[in-house]
């Protein structure tokens, strides 16, 4: 698999990415083969590939073999990192490329084929919007939100959070699940329908309790 | 085209929302719209599908993996090669 490329630089992705006190050092003594190095980036970047990979799969065990995974790919890429884009959107970007094969692998639905990124029907945005004394603003808490993002349809779930939370654009998300930016906006559009859906029924949940 | 379209006063709740996506794409400024002025209830739908998307652009990477994971990599690592990077550094 070649390495990830270089991804656009947005501002996003820079506000993202503030450079770490003692990273270029660990970069450049792990390029030479230092493994104290080595552990030093796993520790700098450990939580946020994990995080990733966990949004992207909602699943714990398969998001620590993912991320051992993406590891095991910078131990054995960090050599090609040119310094183009900073080291952790890089490395980010292995990431993303590891849990899109890892799904692939696997033969789920929602990579590569554009009818098969369409969930089901009643997925879709509803014209009916429904009562008008729900609103959300102001009232999702964190967990909630993430929650939510959990019980998403895999295929919203892999759009909403590499747009939305990681900051890619659209066409960056098209290239790396191969459909149409049309299809990625779309895909992201019901994806916010749908998460607003399930916080509108968890808030009247907690209403009726 | 699209954009000119969602100007138009007349349209539907139904019409607004195919053309809503392009408009949030477009970063449009939606709180002057002619159908919002109207429509309460796509007002607070573009409410919330705005608060959505900024409240997971807050979201920050909170999870940590189990210490397991630097387990199994390092033993990956000296699978693959055998004098690890480090081993001479450490001696």
């Amino acid at each position: 698999m070649a390495g990830p490329t270089q991804p656009r630089p947005a501002n996003q992705h820079m506000r993202r990415n503030p450079p770490i006190a003692g990273e270029q050092e660990a970069i450049d003594r792990a390029r030479e083969g230092d493994g104290r190095a080595f552990e030093t980036l796993y520790a700098m970047h450990k939580r946020r590939v994990y995080s990733l990979c966990l949004r992207m799969l909602g699943n714990v065990a398969e998001a620590e073999d993912l991320t051992q995974e993406a590891f095991l790919q910078l131990y054995r890429k960090i050599g090609t990192f040119r310094g183009d884009s900073a080291f952790s959107t890089w490395l980010h970007r292995l990431a993303v490329n590891v849990v899109l094969m890892h799904l692939r692998r696997k033969g789920l639905p929602q990579i590569s084929l554009e009818e098969a990124l369409e969930p089901a029907q009643d997925d879709g945005p509803r014209k009916d919007i429904g009562a008008r004394d729900l609103t959300l603003s102001g009232s999702i808490d964190r967990v909630t939100l993430e929650r939510a993002i959990e019980n998403l349809p895999p295929g919203y779930r892999l759009v909403f959070v590499l747009h939305d939370v990681e900051g890619y654009e659209h066409n960056e998300i098209a290239e790396m699940l191969d459909c149409s930016t049309g299809n990625s906006k779309s895909q992201l559009h019901k994806a916010r329908m749908k998460l607003r859906d399930l916080l509108r029924k968890g808030q009247r949940k907690e209403q009726i309790a | 085209m699209i954009v000119m379209r969602a100007m138009d006063k007349t349209m539907t709740c139904a019409e607004f929302q195919d053309v809503l996506p392009e408009l949030f794409e477009a970063r449009s400024d939606l709180s002057g719209h002619e159908h919002l002025k109207s429509c309460e209830n796509c007002a607070a739908l573009v409410r919330d599908l705005e608060y959505i998307a900024s409240q997971a652009r807050l979201l920050l990477p909170i999870h940590d993996p189990s210490p397991a994971v630097w387990d199994n990599i390092q033993q990956a690592i000296r699978q693959d090669k055998p004098e690890p990077p480090g081993t001479a550094a450490r001696k």
